[in-house]
């Protein structure tokens, strides 16, 4: 019987884990303290992304002013009571422009993560268990990932009109093959397994056997997988807004702050600096996020914590 | 397994099919109009016209389509709607610095994660393991531009100790190659150490767990033989794996890391392409890279039952 | 074998030992005849007849010659004529062409390549296209001599082969020029003091030229692209940096020996570096325009059009786009270059001050009903997208319903040639800029024309400024011209045939071991020299 590492990695993890069993979590003690100690990355993750979370939602309220209002009067103001993010080259207030910029890399980060989970879950499950399908399915989804995904997006942007949109269109299209064939993966894997021959034997129907048997375990490595999608794409948002294809610019989006600072790097480098620290630290916060459920339904590696 | 290589390699003729019509077809309905660039700012509405029509850009979509693939297997990658020269030369002229970004890269990142990985795993749950894997966490979390930026800012500008941009080719010297490669593929090799660190991590601490590496223990082997014999050896299946597919990292990274350090190489051709809308050079570029990726992925499937003879297909 | 070769034979011999085995002296020596520069954009393609952006024109000057060149207060000198002679009446000119010069494949320069250079140029040029309509016959009459016969006097034909505006009248072999001017040219033979060399052309990249030795350069001295051109490096590389601040930092590195433009936010930046100078690039400037689709709604409507030129502060456009440094841009009275001599404010009060209600007023009155204001910006060029920013928030202030089209420089030029109406791939605006050197007088400025269908994008039809142009090309006297001049600025403010966003200039920069760099609208790389 082949083991658990070498099957479970499908050759198609972007960003691959060591797969999880598909096993419960071994039960937490009580309590947020509780939680805390057990899942301290997790903690520290879902916290710090909430913090951007309740950010963005509240920029109006945080003292901030229009982020797309201009003053070329006041342009590349250091850092002070005035500007505490500084201005922009255009004369617009850096902090509200990064307040504001969180809601276009959560949403870039959160549609790509569902958007592509749930395409990638259902062809994944069809190309699993139909096995005409699947060659056919596969053939494409290898086609496609044969095109690395930043370029894919870019190719893809080029075909659009620059809007938050095709963004989280262009990159979802660009991350579906990847979920797709961890999905497959799984159901490939789930399929070997006793208790699933066990209700095709008895006559359960496919659907029934997907439901009953599959979704729920391809959905903790998914919401891992998800996890790592949603901080990708916002990285894969701002390289795509730093050489002209993203966001558009007229939207403060993180990529684009950057962007348009960073012809002033060596002499303003607040402009990029600030926006960097945010984005970096929200994809921090997703990723510890994603590591801390890793770890939390591995009861294997959870173990060993 | 002879017949499964066949296999493999036969399957990757549909998957280059099918980049073939993607690519053709995307980039064929994209908007933006290449004889308006070429025309320049003063031109007329009439000379867009003209040079349009000089292009062929007027003549439907199969015809083209067909036109392209022919001539693509007589290895014929068309002509830069730009430059006018061929694509194949312009590829040719650029791929030094890409393939050379990327070896350097890919070295410096397998040579630095794998015993990161290792020892993280080894040291599990200690400062050093959270020291490696705060640092791979970090890895994914900062763009490389930022990375690259940076790192000009302190080696190159403020300590002066490497050349801020720029390539040298290889035949000039190994010394004056490497010199001018380093900070780029620091900045670019960032994602990808922290993606062959994790894996390479959470695979040895499956197989540090298995029987045999607790028989090897009981036998009384080193910890060292443990580490890197036993335990990497059976580990080896997905790190190699991830090493390969990694190479998209690589060269979608490749884009910002050669604007960044005025890198003369494929990913600025690419970029430059797109945003002139050089359709020409844009298939022959896309189409190359994947076709480069098909093969590595394909190489390293292939590798699967060298590595790991337990696979059978 | 000739002295020029041997020349050459040993300096490849010392380049390739240069490369082989890198040796502290050699390189230095080598280095020292090796000008690198970053030009403003990529040498995308190199047939300055075909393409004509400024950059291609930048290039093809050092390896193409021309029959007259501009000089720094914009006259005509003779350049590879010896001289002219016109008849009394106006209508033929005789050209004699100067002996010794040779393309770079090393045949003689003779009056038939001159005269298929000049075909193949003129229905692509907005000034040889109004020779053209008047031509009896353009005819080489032996190897050194050419006729170009009238219908009708046309007094500015030394500017019109001289002038700086693309495309420039550069002179070909025959067999080159023949190309039909809807393909690119494959082969560049030049016949200016560099070679291109072509294999070592890396478009995005890298361009090279080389040392031409047996270029035969005119006596006096150097002025724009008038007098005598020598090369005093033996190789110039063009070396392409899409990003100002790896521009910048290879400049105070010493990667790089002169920028064409760096931005004027890191030149305190370079003005630290007391390795490197910095200097305005071109006295002439740029004119930014705010360009306007005359034919759909809102743009349609003059009152429309005359409220944004009255919401306009130039001052918010000018420090977006150049900075804060106010030495380097003025607010536009006028729709000429300003500092020469056919600057005019005629009717222009209204562009140097901004007047937001007066503008919402006017905009009231207009009967503007809330159409979308379509804007194509293209967001890879550094002076358009800031403009565009200007814009968006201008429009938006003035109550109009702005449709924001964000896109690259390469969708604007498909876009804008569309007459269709915003609603169906038509546009309402887009931003660029005129070099200040082709708007110094009606002659070549292509966008300030208003004839309707045959003028640039935007299609104004106003006939008051096509009179004055056809008044100022008639005019006997400077007076007379003057008026002209007038007459065309307060006709083209009135109707807005386009927006000035203002007027600037920029920046260039060098290392101080180059010398001989001089201002003008286009790099000149004769005359510099590195030490």
């Amino acid at each position: 019987m082949p083991d658990g590492a070498t099957v479970a990695i499908p050759p198609g993890l972007a960003i691959a884990q060591a797969m999880p069993d598909v096993l419960p979590p071994v039960r937490a003690r009580r309590g947020l303290w509780g939680f805390l100690r057990r899942y301290p990355t997790m903690a520290i993750g879902g916290g710090l992304l909430l913090l951007m979370l309740l950010m963005a939602v509240f920029a109006p309220f945080l003292w901030t002013k229009d982020p797309t209002s201009l003053a070329p009067a006041l342009r590349t103001r250091e850092p002070g009571a005035q500007f505490w993010f500084g201005s922009d080259m255009l004369g617009r207030d850096v902090y509200s422009r990064v307040l504001y910029g969180a809601r276009v890399s959560l949403l870039v980060g959160f549609s790509v993560a569902i958007c592509a989970s749930a395409i990638g879950l259902a062809i994944g499950l069809f190309a699993g268990f139909i096995r005409l399908a699947d060659s056919i399915v596969m053939r494409v989804m290898d086609g496609m990932m044969s095109i690395p995904p930043i370029l894919l997006a870019i190719a893809l942007m080029a075909l659009t009109r620059g809007s938050v949109q095709n963004v989280i269109l262009a990159i979802t299209i660009a991350e579906i093959p990847r979920v797709t064939r961890l999905v497959r993966g799984v159901v490939l894997s789930l399929r070997e397994q006793p208790y699933v021959d066990a209700a095709v034997a008895s006559g359960t129907g496919t659907v029934m056997i997907m439901w009953r048997h599959i979704l729920p375990n391809t959905l903790a490595p998914l919401t891992v997988q998800a996890t790592y999608i949603c901080a990708a794409a916002m990285i894969t948002e701002a390289i795509l807004s730093f050489i002209g294809a993203g966001t558009p610019p007229i939207i403060p989006s993180w990529g684009n702050i950057m962007a348009e600072g960073r012809a002033l790097w060596q002499v303003k480098p607040y402009i990029v600096f600030f926006p960097a620290i945010f984005l970096s630290v929200t994809v921090l916060a997703v990723n510890l996020l994603g590591d801390g459920l890793r770890d939390a339904i591995d009861p294997r590696l959870a173990k060993k914590l | 397994m002879w017949a499964y290589v066949i296999r493999r390699v036969l399957a990757t003729i549909p998957v280059m099919a099918f980049v073939a019509l993607f690519v053709f077809s995307l980039l064929y309905l994209a908007p933006g109009d290449p004889a308006a660039v070429i025309a320049g700012d003063q031109a007329t509405p009439d000379d867009v016209e003209r040079i349009r029509a000089s292009l062929g850009l007027d003549r439907p979509y199969l015809v083209r389509f067909g036109e392209w693939v022919f001539r693509i297997l007589q290895g014929d990658l068309g002509t830069s709607i730009f430059t006018n020269l061929p694509v194949g030369h312009m590829i040719q002229q650029r791929i030094e610095p890409t393939l050379s970004l990327m070896l350097v890269t890919l070295i410096l990142a397998v040579s630095i994660a794998i015993p990161m990985g290792v020892v993280a795993a080894w040291k599990q749950g200690t400062w050093i393991d959270r020291a490696v894997m705060g640092f791979a966490v970090l890895g994914f979390s900062v763009p490389v531009f930022v990375v690259g930026y940076l790192l000009a800012y302190v080696f190159a500008l403020e300590l002066d100790w490497l050349p801020v941009q720029g390539y040298t080719p290889f035949r000039e010297g190994l010394f004056p190659w490497l010199e001018n490669l380093i900070l780029p593929s620091v900045a670019l090799g960032g994602v990808y150490i922290a993606l062959i660190a994790r894996i390479t991590r959470a695979t040895m601490l499956e197989v540090l767990q298995q029987d045999y590496v607790r028989t090897a223990r009981a036998k009384g082997a080193g910890q060292r033989s443990i580490l890197f014999v036993h335990a990497l050896k059976n580990a080896a299946v997905p790190i190699v794996t991830v090493i390969g597919i990694g190479i998209a990292l690589l060269i979608g990274g490749a884009v910002v890391t050669e604007s960044v350090f005025a890198i003369p190489g494929l990913g600025r051709l690419t970029v430059d392409a797109i945003l002139r809308r050089d359709y020409p050079v844009i298939q022959g570029v896309v189409l190359l890279f994947s076709f480069v990726y098909v093969l590595v992925n394909l190489a390293i499937d292939l590798l699967y039952t060298l590595f790991d003879p337990r696979i059978r297909y | 074998m000739e002295r020029r070769n041997l020349f050459k034979a040993s300096a490849g011999i010392a380049a390739a030992t240069a490369a082989g085995f890198p040796s502290p002296g050699v390189s230095q020596n080598a280095a020292a005849r090796t000008l690198r520069f970053v030009p403003q954009a990529n040498l995308a393609n190199f047939d300055p007849i075909w393409g004509t952006q400024y950059v291609v024109r930048n290039a093809a000057a050092a390896v193409w010659d021309m029959l007259y060149g501009v000089d720094e207060n914009l006259v005509p000198q003779p350049q590879m004529v010896e001289g002219e002679t016109v008849s009394a009446d106006g209508l033929t000119w005789e050209f004699r062409l100067r002996p010794g010069l040779l393309f770079h494949d090393g045949t003689p320069v003779l009056a038939k390549d001159v005269v298929a250079s000049i075909a193949r140029w003129a229905p692509r040029d907005p000034m040889g296209q109004m020779i053209r309509a008047i031509q009896d016959e353009l005819v080489a009459v032996d190897d050194r001599n050419f006729r170009w016969k009238l219908r009708r006097p046309y007094p500015k034909m030394k500017f019109a082969l001289g002038k700086t505006g693309t495309p420039c009248c550069f002179i070909m072999p025959e067999r080159i020029a023949t190309t039909g001017n809807a393909t690119m040219i494959t082969e560049y033979v030049g016949s200016g003091p560099m070679t291109f060399k072509r294999d070592e052309w890396v478009p995005g990249a890298r361009a090279v030229f080389e040392r031409f030795g047996r270029y035969t350069p005119r006596e006096g001295t150097s002025s724009w692209l008038a007098g005598p051109k020598r090369v005093l490096v033996d190789r110039l590389e063009w070396v392409v940096m899409p990003d100002p601040a790896t521009a910048a930092n290879a400049l105070q590195a010493g990667e790089v020996d002169w920028w064409e433009s760096p931005i004027s936010d890191l030149v305190p930046l370079l003005r630290r570096n007391r390795n490197i100078a910095v200097d305005i690039a071109d006295p002439l400037g740029n004119i930014g325009s705010f360009r306007m689709n005359h034919l759909h709604a809102p743009f349609n409507n003059q009152k429309v059009r005359q409220a944004v030129m009255m919401a306009i502060n130039q001052e918010d456009y000018m420090r977006a786009v150049v900075g804060s440094d106010t030495a380097l841009w003025s607010v536009l009275g006028g729709f000429f270059t300003p500092g020469t001599s056919s600057y005019s404010e005629a009717g222009g009060e209204v562009m140097k001050r901004a007047n937001m209600d007066g503008a919402r007023r006017l905009l009231a009155e207009s009967g503007y009903a809330n159409e979308p204001v379509t804007c194509l910006v293209g967001q890879d060029q550094p002076l358009l997208k800031p403009m565009g920013d200007v814009t968006a928030d201008l429009l938006r202030r003035l109550g109009m319903n702005v449709d924001f089209v964000a896109t690259d420089w390469g969708t604007v030029g498909q876009r804008r040639a569309m007459r269709n109406p915003p609603g169906q791939g038509g546009w309402s605006m887009f931003h660029t800029w005129h070099a200040g050197a082709d708007a110094v007088n009606p002659a070549g400025y292509n966008a300030l024309r208003a004839n309707g269908n045959d003028a640039w994008f935007g299609w104004p039809t106003v006939p008051s400024v096509e009179a004055g142009i056809t008044e100022w090309f008639d005019a006997p006297t400077p007076e007379t011209e003057r008026a002209a001049i007038d007459k065309i600025n307060r006709a083209a403010v009135e109707n807005v045939v386009y927006a000035p966003t203002g007027f600037f200039r920029s920046y260039q920069a060098w290392r101080r071991n180059v010398s001989g760099v001089v201002k003008g609208p286009l790099p000149f790389f004769w005359g510099v020299s590195k030490s």
